[in-house]
């Protein structure tokens, strides 16, 4: 059994002021009734205020358990590590050869003009340290290919590896390595960015193998159900007395009640069918007035708010509850027979998800969150106690669904922490899990870039942005690299064109192989996007460095918390006319 | 690890021969020696381009926050040696986690200081200039000294404030009057970067109306149906503190204050069995915090820099005119133009115009302002073109003469055509409307 990390829902809550689709979630509240504890931050809260908002105290745990290796020391390395040290991962490494020179100096700022002539690993790590005293920073000066021959062991023991600007092929030896590590199903996963930059223009890729993210913070997590109320909110829908309440009351319904209500009404009365199941656009429409019509009949004065949100809201009652199609398409991949005892906890609850689907209303176990509404207090309340008590009976048949999962694993019933099960029925709409591609498949032009060139340079087609015409450049100039020993737009006499027509040829060469009736023109977005990447001579502006820094920081702190959906594969950033695109490489 | 230091310094340049060394700027240099296919025609390149960017270029910052700390950064390292910086705040510890250039030991100081202190210290070679204190407090002509002004603020009416008043600026006699503002902003994932050309471009004021309108509780949801934790938070705050303390005034950054609103809160909470209010939750309510992390801030902060670094050296296109990027789904940017308004009360030429009933009181009136998305103002006093009060929100002795006029019938008032001029605390300018009843 591979831990994986809480999936405790945030805490504190979201900060997200209450509006209409706002939740509260009740289960997790913490407030006592009798002496009210105080709960007041320590310093540590403080320092993390501002972020613990977005990934909770959960996502600090696993940040404060990542280790990671940063391979190569330039300002772009150094600008992501310091997005990464800030927010308080445990430990970092740099591992680096190479000996500080004024130019470093002058693009990275955790160096200094003393650092010039000492290891450039040691002086970044002393700089970076100083941004928080709670992590731990270490350098390691050796040469990078000789450490892959010589320790492969000590790049897989990180929980991440960053390489920038590193020589292509160490840099897909390390991807090769770190590829072979992690397993498709169990087992440790290191994901790998990939950072390449050169003037104004820059690439991010991340090779990883199997990533589950357990919370991907879905803009809504309610499951309101509508359309097919749970029995006891049916009951409650059915059984209110309307006629005997004041206006005062009536008008304080909550609009899901109301609609509730509606919706069985007209299922007695419709054979069991919803506003315009079954039925032809003209009747379908009709129908769906009549429901809408009925609904503003029984206003009293006709300023009830609650009935206005009701009203708002009828859609709901012939909009079929089902699994998200994420999920759907989730457990569709999800091969039960390669779950084993060593798989992440996420593939063990989705297997007991799948369980609980199969029987009826054959949807996700109900969420306790409930969005505000017009509504009294006690209503409002009754109401919110109705999905609590249904999502903790969901959540007691969710168990017994794991139990039975575990046991075919021959895994003991508490395997999984109860939070993480919790965290898991609640939100079950909102995690997610990648299978990404191996680094070597886009280095190779297979796969994902390969179709897209051939999608794009076919039969006389030429791609109307310069992203991909980017990515071309880049690959070009890494196979430059790697027969020259040096970039393009390095040479001595600082002239571009012979690298450029180089880089230009390696392009054709690539799109030819790749794409059918291929024109053998590149066009001018390629030949341009060759002029600027050659221009740069993959010197790093520290305007560049900080945007890509910032990109990586943001893609590692996702991949170290399992919080919110990855960059899958690669990013190009185009900082001449200020615009990124992503691709699946 | 055991950094290998030497004591006599053997191996380490001296500061003089570094920032001799020209050399340094090697990465730099290559895209300003250099044109790229996208370069314009302007650029010259070579010497004279590094001489504006390095000696010439005067810079003004405006926040030393999140933002602020990395655009220091960045201006430094690309080269700017004449930075100027603004910030009225002192270091808090929930700044640490992104604000970079602030230690623990730092808490307190002043923002803009110490920032100017560290990059200096850091980069040898850039010159800061902090000011301790508010911006509104400069005149224009300390504005006309700048070639380019970043801001990287979270206060609204701040970047209403420097919009305002460098459109205002613009004298068409004199191209040098033309400041280009940039301006950043981030919330968690998300952010923005613009860049403003005053009366050329879609100024801050343009794009009012994309801003999400803050979340108002209704006071009777506070006092008598709360449902959320939020709204016993509320209740504590606007209700409660009033009513207990009187003239007293709540201060959010106490912690005293807010155990007390807390203590008060969990008490209502617990009362009609909401769950869910907690210390930070009603720390983020009172303060509208908004999370904040160090990622965003970088990648919003390079781009603003970038677009200085491209405005002083003509190397490449700056952006037209703005970027939006949200990271929290995978990355994803978008990057338009931003068409002017010619209705903008700041940079369009187009008065507006408020198309009133007969039957309005002067009341709906004032509620009409207040309620338009592209205004952005929560209390607006109304004069007469010629400066007559019409309805005044403060002092209490024009509050209470004019108190009467909301709701006499608007004909009794103003004919069709007449000019009302509308102030509010937020809008750092007067704003003209012109009455036309329907
Ligand atoms: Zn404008």
């Amino acid at each position: 059994m591979q831990p994986s990390p809480p999936s405790s829902p945030p805490n504190p809550r979201p900060l997200k002021l209450a509006r209409m689709e706002d939740s509260i979630d009740i289960v997790q509240a913490t407030t006592g009734t009798s002496s009210i504890p105080s709960y007041r931050p320590d310093a540590k809260q403080r320092r993390y205020d501002r972020q613990l908002r977005l990934w909770a105290s959960s996502g600090q745990r696993s940040l404060e358990s990542a280790r990671v290796l940063l391979v190569g020391c330039d300002a772009t390395g150094c600008q992501g590590l310091k997005n990464l040290v800030l927010p308080g991962i445990q430990q970092f490494t740099i591992l680096s050869s190479a000996i500080t020179q004024p130019k470093d100096v002058a693009t990275n700022f955790f160096l200094h003009p003393d650092s010039v002539g000492q290891p450039i690993a040691q002086e970044a790590v002393r700089l970076l340290s100083e941004l928080n005293p709670s992590v731990e920073g270490a350098a390691r000066v050796d040469d990078i290919s000789t450490l892959l021959q010589s320790e492969p062991f000590f790049f897989t023991s990180f929980t991440l590896v960053i390489a920038t600007n590193v020589d292509p092929d160490v840099e897909l030896a390390l991807a090769d390595l770190l590829w072979q590590a992690s397993s498709e199903v169990g087992g440790p996963d290191i994901p790998l960015i990939a950072i390449r930059n050169s003037g104004f223009c820059g690439r991010v890729e991340i090779q990883l193998r199997e990533h589950c993210v357990v919370d991907t913070h879905p803009d809504t997590t309610h499951t309101l159900r509508i359309d097919q109320p749970f029995p006891a909110l049916e009951k409650h829908a059915r059984e209110l007395d309307l006629d005997s309440m004041d206006s005062m009351e009536f008008s304080h319904v909550p609009w899901v009640v109301l609609l509730v209500r509606a919706s069985c009404w007209w299922k007695d009365n419709h054979e069991g069918r919803y506003p315009g199941q079954d039925k032809a656009d003209d009747e379908r429409s009709a129908e769906r007035t009549a429901f809408k019509a009925l609904l503003k009949a029984q206003k009293r004065k006709g300023d009830e708010e609650n009935y206005d949100e009701a009203l708002s809201q009828a859609y709901r009652a012939w909009t079929p509850s089902t699994v998200p199609y994420e999920l759907q398409q989730l457990l569709e991949t999800e091969n039960g027979a390669l779950v084993t005892q060593n798989s992440k906890n996420l593939h063990i609850l989705l297997q007991a998800l799948k369980l609980f689907l199969t029987e009826p209303p054959h949807l996700p176990p109900i969420s306790p969150t409930l969005p505000d509404m017009h509504s009294s207090t006690t209503s409002y309340v009754a109401l919110q106690n109705l999905y609590k008590a249904q999502y903790r009976a969901d959540l007691e048949k969710f168990k017994g669904y794991l139990a039975q999962t575990l046991s075919s694993l021959g895994l003991p019933v508490d395997a999984i922490p109860d939070d993480e099960i919790e965290g898991f029925v609640k939100n079950s709409g909102g995690v997610n899990v990648i299978k990404g591609r191996a680094l070597r498949e886009s280095k190779e032009v297979q796969g994902g870039v390969r179709a897209l060139i051939a999608d794009s340079f076919s039969e006389g087609n030429a791609p109307y942005e310069i992203y991909l015409p980017l990515h071309l450049a880049f690959l070009s100039a890494e196979r430059f690299f790697s027969q020259e020993k040096r970039w393009p737009g390095t040479s001595q006499d600082g002239d571009m064109a012979e690298d450029s027509r180089k880089m230009a040829e390696t392009v054709r060469h690539i799109i030819r192989d790749a794409a059918q009736g291929f024109s053998g023109e590149i066009g001018d977005l390629a030949t341009n996007a060759i002029a600027e990447v050659a221009r740069g001579g993959f010197g790093t502006l520290p305007t560049t460095a900080a945007f890509l820094g910032g990109l990586v920081g943001q893609e590692a702190i996702k991949l170290v918390t399992n919080q919110y959906n990855p960059l899958d594969n690669t990013c190009i950033v185009d900082l001449v006319q200020s615009g990124i695109e992503k691709f699946r490489f | 690890m055991s950094p290998t230091v030497n004591a006599n310094g053997v191996g380490r340049s001296s500061p003089k021969a570094y920032l001799a060394d020209e050399g340094r700027w090697e990465s730099i240099d290559r895209v300003l020696d250099r044109r790229g296919p996208w370069t314009d025609e302007q650029f010259v390149g070579g010497r004279e381009t590094k001489d504006v960017l390095r000696s010439k270029a005067k810079i003004l910052v405006i926040g030393a926050g999140g933002l602020g700390c990395e655009i220091l950064q960045n201006l430094a390292l690309t080269g700017f040696s004449d930075i100027h910086v603004i910030d009225m705040d002192t270091i808090d510890i929930s700044n640490l986690n992104r604000q970079f250039l602030f230690r623990e030991a730092d808490v307190g100081k002043s923002k803009a200081v110490t920032a100017a202190e560290f990059v200096m210290k850091r980069v040898p070679g850039a010159k800061v200039t902090p000011y301790h204190g508010k911006i509104q407090d400069h005149p224009p002509s300390f504005y006309l000294q700048f070639d380019i002004v970043i801001a990287g603020l979270d206060s609204i009416s701040a970047r209403r404030w420097i919009n305002a008043t460098l459109v205002q600026m613009v004298d068409e006699e004199n191209p040098d009057s033309l400041k280009p503002l940039i301006d950043g902003g981030t919330e968690g994932f998300k952010g923005q970067a613009r860049v403003i050309l005053p009366t050329i471009s879609s100024c801050y004021e343009c794009s009012i109306d994309m801003l999400t309108p803050p979340t108002a509780f209704p006071i009777c949801t506070i006092a008598n149906t709360p449902r959320l934790p939020e709204h016993c938070i509320e209740w504590a705050s606007v209700l409660e503190w009033p009513k207990v303390f009187k003239d007293k005034k709540l201060d959010t950054d106490d912690p005293d204050h807010i155990e007390w609103l807390y203590q008060q809160a969990s008490a209502r909470a617990a009362e009609f069995k909401i769950e869910g209010v907690t210390w930070a939750l009603t720390q983020g309510v009172v303060k509208n915090i908004i999370p904040a992390i160090a990622s965003t801030n970088a990648i919003i902060a390079a781009s603003c820099c970038n677009e200085a670094f491209k405005l002083a050296t003509t190397s490449a296109p700056s952006l037209n005119n703005y970027m939006m990027y949200v990271g929290n789904d995978s990355v994803y940017a978008y990057t338009f133009e931003h068409e002017r308004r010619p209705e903008c009360p700041v940079c369009g030429g187009e008065s507006i115009i408020a198309e009133v009933g007969k039957d309005w009181t002067l009341e709906k009136l004032v509620d009409w302002l207040a309620a338009r998305q592209d205004l952005q103002i929560s209390r607006p006093s109304l004069a007469y073109s010629g400066g007559k009060p019409l309805y005044y929100q403060a002092p209490p002795q024009l509050h209470a003469a004019t108190l009467k006029n909301l709701e006499k019938a608007l004909p009794d008032l103003l004919i069709d055509g007449d000019e009302v001029v509308v102030t509010d605390p937020g809008l750092p300018f007067t704003l003209t409307v012109e009455i036309k009843y329907a």
